[in-house]
């Protein structure tokens, strides 16, 4: 989260990929920070003990949230631009 | 309502016309990625390699061609030099994978 | 609090208070507020924590020990610091410790502990505010907070804390809720509070408080036109010139380097504007302001005119001001450009010199574009002075100098395509629009040199120069 603010306070469009194991922590941070929300991604927990095929499972559902996270782009055309 | 600050923060007041909101908020979103400069930075936890490799081949399938960084230890904030590599390199930046 | 009895205020960190810890063992139901240690006195029936000053405050105590007597719930009766017989008088008892010395000067209350300070201005006043409160985390640096915010003009700005905007509110007699103008371009109504937010980010005292208030109430008009003045792609701001008995009072400088930097006075109350444009009316660089190259003074751009060594009456008298009244004069300014005559002797033969400076005002070419002001050196004025000539004197001077020659100024006239369409009448050309040309005397004792400050489009459409008079600071 301290990245997250560094780059955005020095012109950086940022966003965040973490576990759902984070959701409760990411906003904890966040607010002391001073901002109430952050885009971020959550993809489902464990991370550790995936398979190589699992991560990048992980990545290809998690695509079209993060390239909304950057971007103003409404998930409806994102699933488009997926498919 | 303790005006102090407190010694957790500290209380300013609002020198606008308070239409934005009180707190800080993320940088406006570009309508899409063409033409800009996209960073994937690996905060280097076990595993998140290969879903950033994976994340960048999805991206290059849209034409959006990713630089890749990665700090030396998820443990701290990444360190001076790197960030202003990003900032100097990039104009997104998406940052994976905490757990 | 009880409703008949004896109180006493003490702190533990007072000598005269633990000379007395016996006597108040002596006193007949006595409740002890403690201000420091709950724990003093020892042996004593009734202690109360007093830690959070809120008994101290109600009970406006300036000194420990104090003792009190309530009588119907009301204090009948107090004592200061250790003096036997006032003590037995009040406790109505008729032998108080008799090994202690006759009397004994106490301590300050902590209620007047500097650190306490603000706490106590927030805790007594803080209900005036009406601004919205915003939490820093303690994640966050205070000063790069503020950057993060949007509310600098590029350069830290002061934490507005409650208590620091207190205290700037007590810079004026006016209430803080008091609307002081609808400022540009967002017309939003600004009160005499946001007003001293932002004078509190600029780096004000309070003092400068009143010279803020009337810069912003000139700079709101419709005469002065800010959001012209903003959103123009020309280089200009708002400029502040204050007269009066104001600018020794606050310490302002008008003389050597008066244009420049250095003076907090002068630096911040210019600020001070702009902040407010910024951060109340919405006008930014890069939105509303869309300036195509600006001006150092955009930052702030304030100076006072140096009445004792004027050879004319005050800027503002001219203006219709009392003689005597502090003022502003509020105008479309951008950056200074420095004309030397080190030779002329007559005020004619000056009045020209400084006539061939302002020519080049918006371009050299161009009559009747923008307004101008002209700042006045010592070593310059002095040949005026010597020569009686007054400020009107030296305005129909400059005047006749600057009628302009129409062929001269035409389009393709000197090689250069820019110009005024030929005319079909002939005749000369005014430089400036009646009214549009500004003398103030400001500046250092040694130089030659006077000022021209290119103003903005003149009269209506374009901006105006307005002054306000000062409200004295009560």
């Amino acid at each position: 989260m301290h990245d997250f603010a560094a780059l955005e306070a020095q012109g950086v469009i940022a966003a965040f990929v973490a576990s759902t194991e984070f959701v409760l922590a990411s906003d904890v941070q966040a607010r002391a920070l001073g901002y109430r929300e952050v885009p971020s991604v959550f993809v489902p927990h464990p991370i550790q003990d995936r398979t190589d095929a699992e991560m990048r499972a992980l990545a290809e559902q998690a695509c079209a949230r993060i390239i909304q996270a950057v971007t103003g782009v409404p998930a409806t055309q994102l699933t488009r631009l997926d498919s | 309502m303790d005006l102090t600050g407190g010694p957790r923060g500290r209380t300013v007041l609002d020198p606008t016309d308070e239409r934005a909101a009180a707190h800080r908020v993320p940088r406006p979103r570009p309508v899409s990625l063409d033409g800009l400069r996209v960073g994937l930075l690996d905060i280097s936890k076990p595993r998140g390699d290969v879903f950033l490799d994976r994340l960048a081949e999805l991206l290059a399938e849209r034409g959006v061609r990713v630089r890749r960084y990665a700090k030396p230890t998820f443990t701290k904030p990444a360190p001076v030099d790197l960030r202003r590599e990003i900032v100097a390199e990039c104009d997104v930046v998406i940052e994976a994978l905490a757990d | 609090m009880p409703r008949d009895g004896l109180v006493a205020v003490v702190k533990r960190d007072c000598p005269t208070c633990r000379l007395v810890e016996p006597v108040l063992r002596q006193l007949p139901g006595l409740v002890v507020y403690s201000q420091d240690d709950p724990a003093f006195p020892a042996d004593v029936a009734d202690v109360r924590d007093d830690t959070g000053l809120e008994v101290s405050l109600a009970l406006d105590i300036q000194t420990v020990p104090t003792l009190l007597r309530f009588t119907g719930g009301e204090v009948a009766e107090r004592t200061e610091g250790w003096l036997r017989p006032a003590w037995e008088e009040l406790a109505g008892v008729a032998v108080l410790g008799p090994e202690l010395p006759e009397h004994r000067p106490g301590c300050g209350s902590r209620t007047g502990d500097p650190e306490f300070a603000d706490e106590l201005l927030v805790r007594t006043q803080g209900d005036r505010l009406g601004s919205r409160r915003i939490e820093i985390s303690a994640l966050e640096d205070e000063l790069e907070a503020l950057f993060d915010r949007g509310w600098s003009d590029g350069l830290p700005v002061v934490p507005p804390t409650p208590a620091r905007v207190l205290r700037m509110l007590a810079g004026t007699s006016r209430a803080a809720h008091e609307v002081v103008g609808v400022v540009p371009p967002n017309l939003v109504e600004v009160t005499v509070e946001k007003v001293a937010v932002n004078a509190v980010l600029a780096g004000c005292r309070p003092e400068y408080l009143p010279v803020v208030l009337a810069a912003v109430q000139a700079a709101c008009t419709e005469e002065f036109n800010a959001h012209g003045l903003l959103a123009t792609t020309w280089s200009a701001g708002p400029a502040i010139v204050v007269n009066g008995p104001v600018v020794r009072a606050i310490g302002m400088n008008s003389g050597g380097n008066a244009l420049g930097q250095g003076n907090r006075a002068n630096l911040t109350i210019g600020r001070a504007l702009q902040l407010v444009i910024r951060n109340v009316g919405g006008g930014r660089p890069g939105e509303v302001d869309r300036a195509a190259l600006g001006n150092p003074g955009k930052l702030g751009f304030c100076f006072a005119e140096d009445e004792q060594g004027s050879p004319w009456e005050p800027l503002s008298v001219s203006r219709g001001i009392e003689p005597g009244a502090s003022a502003v004069t509020v105008f479309a300014a951008e950056g200074p450009r420095g004309l030397a005559d080190q030779i002329s002797r007559t005020p004619e033969s000056l009045a020209r010199s400084l006539a061939a400076g302002l020519r080049g005002v918006a371009h050299p070419k161009l009559p009747m574009a923008f307004d101008a002001t002209l700042v006045v050196s010592p070593e310059h004025a002095r040949v005026f002075a010597a020569a009686g000539w007054s400020r009107s004197r030296l305005e129909r001077a400059l005047g006749e100098a600057l009628l302009l020659d129409a062929a001269e100024l035409e389009r393709g006239a000197g090689g250069i395509e820019e110009g005024i369409r030929a005319r079909a009448a002939g005749g000369p050309v005014p430089k400036f629009r009646p009214g549009g040309l500004l003398i103030v005397h400001a500046g250092g004792g040694a130089g030659m040199f006077s000022a021209v400050i290119g103003g903005w489009v003149g009269g209506p459409g374009g901006s105006q120069p307005v002054t306000r008079e000062v409200a004295p600071w009560t």
